[in-house]
């Protein structure tokens, strides 16, 4: 295994995970953007096309941790969503390309016509 | 010249253990120096089951001290073995009397993952180890055929299954709780993976220093439950010489990687076949295969097993080789893999670098 991390903080106040690695970086990823990319199919749909976008997860908040043998960890959201199982690998892409995914998160929302807060 | 502790600890540094390739010393086998008078008395403690090579490591340590300490007297050395508890990461519960889990498997079906698995097993019980074996094949279960057992499990409690008994092995497998042997499992994905954990969870191991997994081929259900929710310490796999079961056994590699699974290293089966009339050996599946993959994938080639007609009938029989033929050469190759792993899996229980994250919850 080559990325491991080292430490994950929630903070509960402020909503962001804080995760650091072996490789020395620590990133901090709000609830919201872990929640909107979450790897679960019930986002990322079966196949090609079929992506589900999240909308209204601006105030979402994690209810809980569980470790996914030694390679991941499966956060339970508080609107109930549990399935998606993120790897160290995927949460430290998250990280490194956490700008470009958050901009391209909103372009999407803005195309759609839809807004991250929740109705 | 008296002679101190410090004396012997050095002169051991210098001293290779054959089976860990480290020095006693740094291996933290050196226990318990008594220095009286002259003499020495001290004991080694072995991390991995070792008991037909006690005796040698015993005279191998006391020829050492004799050599390198001048003017020392009598040297008593105590070689015994204590299998250490692989540390598991946080959340993954561990299984209630076993040390540790070592997953036996293969991409491919048919290359002998459970004749290795059991004969693995039953070459750590000949070292002196307590070893359970546990049949994670639902579809397919042999190791009650292979052990040669039938009946079924007792409860003592109505909530927990004692585990069969057989050649000094702990066993627990599917097929003791069905009737018939052509009873087949028509079970989806969620049913058989139910049906692992609680033959793993509710069977009352007792106090086992290593539960052999026998899994089912493939990257599926099973083996992705085992990565997710079972604290393996690590995975040996099985694979066959040639390139179409060398493929297969690339992916398995590649999935206990991918789910965070230490690789204890790879056997391989089948790597030539003896002919029971003439006795001449030929590598009809190819040569090399599995010493090229390990190669490739910078891990362990733990030994190669020939395609032997005697490991077949043994096996069929519920005698497997290593209790059949305890003394041959067959077994003697099992015995030296199932060393290697015992050493290898004294390491990574040591091992601590890839301990699960700490997470810690706060109010800001």
């Amino acid at each position: 295994m080559s990325i491991q991390p080292t430490e994950i903080k929630l903070h509960q106040q402020s909503r962001v995970l804080e995760i650091s690695f072996s490789d020395n970086v620590t990133y901090q990823l709000p609830y919201e953007y872990l929640r909107v990319y979450s790897p679960s199919a019930e986002v990322t749909g079966h196949g090609p096309g079929e992506a589900v976008l999240q909308t209204g997860k601006k105030n979402v908040g994690i209810r809980e941790i569980v470790p996914a043998g030694s390679y991941a960890i499966q956060i339970e959201f508080d609107d109930g969503h549990d399935s998606g199982i993120y790897t160290w690998e995927y949460l430290h892409e998250l990280g490194a390309r956490q700008a470009e995914l958050w901009q391209d998160y909103l372009d999407r929302l803005a195309a759609a016509g839809e807004s991250r807060e929740a109705r | 010249m008296s002679i101190s502790e410090n004396d012997v600890q050095n002169a051991l540094k210098n001293l290779i253990d054959p089976n860990t390739k480290k020095d006693f010393v740094s291996g933290k086998s050196v226990k318990n120096v008594k220095i009286t008078g002259a003499d020495v008395a001290l004991d080694i403690l072995l991390g991995y089951p070792a008991q037909s090579v006690w005796d040698e490591i015993r005279a191998m340590v006391e020829n050492h001290l004799k050599a390198a300490l001048p003017g020392v007297g009598k040297v008593t050395a105590n070689v015994s073995s204590k299998v250490v508890p692989h540390a598991v990461q946080r959340g993954v519960k561990l299984v209630e009397g076993v040390k540790n889990i070592i997953a036996v498997a293969s991409g491919k079906g048919g290359v002998g993952k459970s004749t290795t698995a059991v004969n693995l097993a039953l070459a750590l019980s000949a070292e002196g180890a307590r070893v359970g074996i546990l049949d994670a094949d639902i579809y397919g279960p042999s190791q009650p055929t292979m052990l040669g057992i039938s009946g079924m499990p007792e409860s003592t409690d109505g909530k927990s299954m004692e585990p069969m008994q057989a050649h000094g092995l702990q066993a627990m497998s599917i097929g003791f709780l069905i009737d018939s042997h052509d009873t087949p499992m028509v079970w989806r994905g969620p049913m058989v993976t139910q049906a692992l954990d609680q033959l793993l969870h509710q069977t009352r191991w007792d106090n086992l220093d290593y539960l052999v997994l026998d899994l089912p081929p493939g990257t599926g259900d099973i083996q992705l439950t085992l990565a997710q929710k079972v604290p393996v310490t690590g995975a040996v796999i099985v694979t066959t010489p040639q390139d179409i079961a060398l493929m297969d056994a690339r992916k398995g590699l590649k999935m206990f990687e991918k789910t965070g699974i230490k690789i204890v290293g790879i056997v391989e089966n089948m790597s030539t076949h003896i002919c029971s009339k003439c006795g001449h050996e030929e590598h009809i599946f190819g040569a090399g295969g599995g010493e090229k993959m390990c190669a490739d994938y910078n891990v362990e080639f733990l030994g190669g097993l020939p395609l032997d007609i005697n490991i077949r009938e043994q096996t069929d029989s519920g005698r497997p080789t290593v209790v059949a033929d305890p003394n041959g050469n067959i077994a003697k190759s099992y015995k030296q893999i199932a060393r290697r792993v015992a050493v290898k899996i004294a390491e990574m229980a040591q091992d601590h670098s890839a301990a699960f994250p700490k997470i810690v919850v706060q109010n800001t």
